[in-house]
């Protein structure tokens, strides 16, 4: 399989679920998608084209909360990163987790690092912060504000 | 106590602490280990378990996870017990300072006597540091003597 050939498959198969195609560089494509469509267009991709599902990250962005999916097809030496953007009222998107398990624990980070909920995810608890840490507070948000009263932030000059 | 460092100072085991650091420090305090540095010129030793240990060498910026695990490990070993920060990370928390995961320097957590400033500091600096801690020590044995 070619470049060309896994770019059309996947604008073929998925035309009205595409937003907009960013041809960034020969081994670099972002694809922005609906957020109710990245369970199909993902478990396509992962399933019958065989890509490799690389990481997901999360991003607090001025519109909204944006979500990387990043696929690689090795062989071929190219990245496709699937592109959601979620609005700040509604943080929910379907869980990739079901359908593969290298999905699981970068959706536990993102939710509770960016406070995302993933519908449908078989174990939602904390993967990195500690037990004290207070709900609903999230650390990556652009307005995420000191809530710890002990903590020192002066270097003691 | 005078009698306890003194012998402490004959051969001070280390124990090396990583308290969430990015791993360069510890590598500079293993290489300090290799025959090309070789701290064991003053006696040193690297101990596998802190109840073994005299001193306590820490690097990171002592995020809320590991603090925990560094003062149950500042109550198990056997005093007197040295602690060496190393790195600018667990001096001052360096770049992390604001971070929401390192609220408090390590000096505010355990008493700390030495500090070896450097992002990582050379092993040159870590060895001259070390040297400094035994001075001091023996400077004070002498004054309780």
């Amino acid at each position: 399989m070619t470049r060309e050939e896994v770019l059309n498959e996947i604008k073929e198969r998925f035309s009205g679920d595409i937003l907009d195609v960013f041809d960034k560089s020969p081994n670099r494509v972002y694809i922005e998608i609906k957020p109710e469509s990245l369970v199909p267009v993902a478990v396509h991709v992962f399933r019958r084209m065989k890509a490799r599902f690389n990481i997901a990250t999360g991003t607090d962005v001025r519109h909204g909360i944006e979500i990387l999916y990043h696929f690689t097809f090795e062989d071929i030496n190219l990245m496709v990163s699937f592109r959601v953007t979620l609005p700040k009222e509604k943080l929910e998107i379907d869980s990739l987790a079901p359908h593969f398990k290298a999905a699981n624990w970068i959706e536990r980070e993102i939710n509770e690092m960016l406070g995302i909920t993933f519908k449908g995810h078989p174990d939602m608890r904390r993967l990195l912060l500690p037990e004290d840490w207070p709900e609903g507070v999230y650390p990556l948000r652009c307005d995420y504000e000191e809530w710890d009263k002990k903590a020192i932030r002066d270097r003691g000059l | 106590m005078s009698f306890k460092l003194k012998a402490l100072l004959k051969s001070p085991w280390v124990f090396h602490l990583s308290t969430g650091s990015c791993n360069n420090c510890d590598i500079e305090v293993l290489d300090c280990l290799t025959p090309r540095f070789d701290i064991e010129r003053f006696g040193m030793l690297l101990a596998p378990s802190i109840k073994h240990a005299d001193v306590l060498l820490v690097t990171g910026s002592c995020n809320r996870k590991s603090v925990k695990r560094l003062k149950r490990l500042y109550e198990q070993a056997p005093k007197p017990c040295l602690v060496v920060a190393i790195g600018e990370c667990s001096l001052s928390r360096g770049m992390f300072i604001h971070s929401y995961n390192c609220p408090v320097p390590l000096d505010k957590i355990i008493p700390v006597d030495v500090y070896i400033p450097g992002c990582p500091p050379k092993p040159e600096a870590i060895i001259a540091g070390v040297v400094k801690l035994i001075e001091k020590v023996r400077g004070k044995t002498k004054k309780a003597k």
